[in-house]
């Protein structure tokens, strides 16, 4: 066997004995594709023009090395990563930053121990990391995340008509607080539901208030129920409480922020996938970061 | 006659006397320590220390005759800060949009009618050699025993001395234990259940990445506890530490649960340089709560 060529004997001895990452197998069948063509088919299909500057860049990798597959994600954790190269994919699509502060920034970070860790596990396994944020959430006709967070939910049907994306209302069929709490835990695959007020209040109008008390107070007279995720605990949560103080009757769900917004990354491996077939695509959550002891 | 009136301006000035570090009366954004609403000529009638001044606070504030609020949090849900803070916090509210707000009408007119004083006092309390954030919750917990002092400093509660050098159990019977002892729902925790823990560096509110990296530059801390983090920051950081076998856990009490028993404290300390009116810490409480609460609760 000479060096750099694999015989087709010894390919399949080391195929079948599983000593062959699938990532190696994939890329003898897969073309050529690249990151950098995947995010350049993305750019043509999102329906609005690419804006800059944008979160929505190379974060860690060889754009132009050729991709065995695509994963969709939440947050680029340490395990998501492993979990995608086990997978056999090394491209990965996340919507949120991979080194822990809003615009990725790793300067600060070159002493870090962990941040060492974390690149050395993507150069090893030759993987390549791209966000996708702003432009998902601006994709047209719909928000790409809150289009899947719907369809998790199966609230399609329930929206009210709305200009503003972070101030989406939803009418449902009546029900309780506690079991709308429940129907979401269980829908959203989530753990760490925090809430605020009467488990046996009757509620049908539900407003997705995105993050900040700013989208809370328009919404909170058209809603039974408001909706936050990644809120801090001096805005929605001590809101809430007041307005119940003040006779109000009213409630609210505090996910966590994957649970507001992962389901967007399903739709977005499914959007894919209606453009992008030389390799597989797979949604691969990240998941509830949290529990909560029983 | 002039000494029994104290007036809110009076006793603002003599927590700063007594508050041992040169006094700083403006953040760069956000809030400042001192009166936030209210009169400086009110006279005070009775003080409680609170985390936040929740519409339930107030009226069993006023139900017990005492008019002055002193607290951490702001009465209308923003620290004032005019830019999302790294997009962690909402922008600062316009007036319009509060002034139009049922919920922020309600409270102020609560507050005018009864002519309360709501007095900040964050960073000079933060600031002192003492922490008495992290003492208050150290007692609340029973934990003094446990205190590992790591930093040779004139103060036991210096605030780098966060480490506890706990009996061992695992992480879910510690997470149990700390929502036992502060009477809390919604503990949330990153990390194996099982994995066996002792070491554990307690803090309070809101942990960032670079808190996280100076607390585990001390050797072998398992776990770290804190208010709260953000879901983009210390949070995923934390997961991977939890991946890389760089540390065992996470655990946020939230972040009123985490800085409330500082409240007492501060009510302990007010009472050594004011003796004229009472003074009482009442808990806002945990807003939340949870569907194993619920659950449990069925049984």
């Amino acid at each position: 066997m000479t060096k750099g060529t694999l015989s087709r004997r010894r390919f399949c001895q080391l195929a079948s004995s599983g000593l062959l990452a699938p990532t190696l197998l994939r890329s003898q069948a897969a073309a050529h594709l690249t990151a950098r063509e995947v995010v350049m088919r993305i750019q043509k299909n999102v329906g609005v023009p690419w804006r800059t500057p944008t979160a929505d860049e190379f974060k860690i990798g060889d754009p132009d090395a050729p991709i065995t597959g695509i994963t969709t994600t939440f947050m680029s954790t340490l395990d998501l990563l492993e979990r995608s190269a086990a997978a056999g994919n090394n491209f990965v699509i996340t919507h949120e930053p991979t080194f822990w502060s809003a615009a990725d920034v790793v300067s600060d970070l070159r002493d870090d121990p962990l941040y060492r860790h974390k690149v050395n596990f993507i150069e090893k396994n030759k993987m390549v990391v791209w966000r996708f944020h702003d432009h998902w959430h601006a994709r047209r006709p719909s928000d790409g995340i809150f289009a899947g967070w719907d369809r998790a939910m199966g609230w399609e049907n329930y929206r009210v008509k709305s200009d503003n994306p972070f101030s989406i209302q939803y009418v449902i069929p009546e029900t309780s607080f506690e079991e709308l709490a429940r129907d979401m835990q269980t829908k959203l695959k989530l753990r760490s539901l925090r809430l605020v007020g009467d488990p046996k209040l009757r509620v049908s109008r539900v407003g997705n208030s995105g993050h900040y008390i700013l989208q809370c107070m328009p919404q909170l007279p058209k809603a039974d129920v408001l909706i936050v995720f990644e809120g801090r605990e001096w805005e929605a949560p001590e809101y809430i409480r007041d307005a119940i103080a003040a006779w109000e009757k009213k409630g609210l769900i505090q996910l966590p922020h994957e649970g507001g917004e992962e389901a967007g990354m399903d739709e977005c491996a499914r959007w894919l996938q209606t453009f992008v077939s030389e390799v597989p695509i797979k949604f691969i959550p990240s998941g509830d970061p949290f529990w909560i002891p029983a | 006659m002039a000494l029994l009136m104290l007036t809110s301006q009076v006793l603002l000035e003599r927590i700063q006397r007594n508050a041992g570090v040169p006094w700083q009366s403006q953040r760069a954004d956000g809030f400042s320590d001192g009166i936030l609403l209210g009169s400086a000529d009110t006279v005070v009638t009775g003080i409680v220390t609170t985390f936040a001044p929740t519409l339930e606070v107030l009226r069993r504030a006023v139900a017990s005759g005492r008019n002055t609020i002193i607290c951490r949090e702001a009465p209308f849900y923003s620290r004032g800060e005019r830019a999302p803070l790294f997009w962690r916090n909402s922008p600062a509210l316009p007036k319009e949009v509060t002034d139009n707000d049922p919920v922020c009408r309600a409270k102020q007119e609560f507050i005018t009618r009864n002519n309360l004083v709501i007095i900040r006092l964050v960073e000079n309390w933060d600031a002192r050699n003492t922490d008495s954030q992290l003492r208050g919750l150290t007692r609340a917990l029973g934990w003094e025993r446990f205190h590992a002092v790591t930093t040779r400093s004139v103060d036991e509660y210096h605030p780098q001395n966060v480490c506890f050098q706990l009996p061992n159990s695992s992480l879910n019977q510690l997470a149990q234990n700390l929502k036992q002892r502060l009477r809390i729902q919604a503990v949330r925790v990153i990390g194996d259940p099982a994995s066996s823990v002792s070491k554990v560096a307690l803090t309070h509110g809101l942990l960032l990445v670079a808190d996280v990296e100076r607390i585990l530059g001390q050797p072998m801390v398992d776990v770290v506890i804190a208010g709260d983090a953000v879901e983009w920051e210390a949070v995923p950081y934390f997961q991977d530490l939890v991946t890389a076998r760089k540390a065992k856990g996470l655990i946020l009490l939230g972040q009123e649960a985490s800085e409330e028993p500082g409240s007492g404290d501060m009510a302990a300390w007010l009472k050594s340089f004011v003796s004229e009116v009472p003074i009482e810490w009442i808990p806002a409480g945990e807003p939340f709560w949870t569907l194993a609460q619920a659950k449990a609760s069925r049984r």
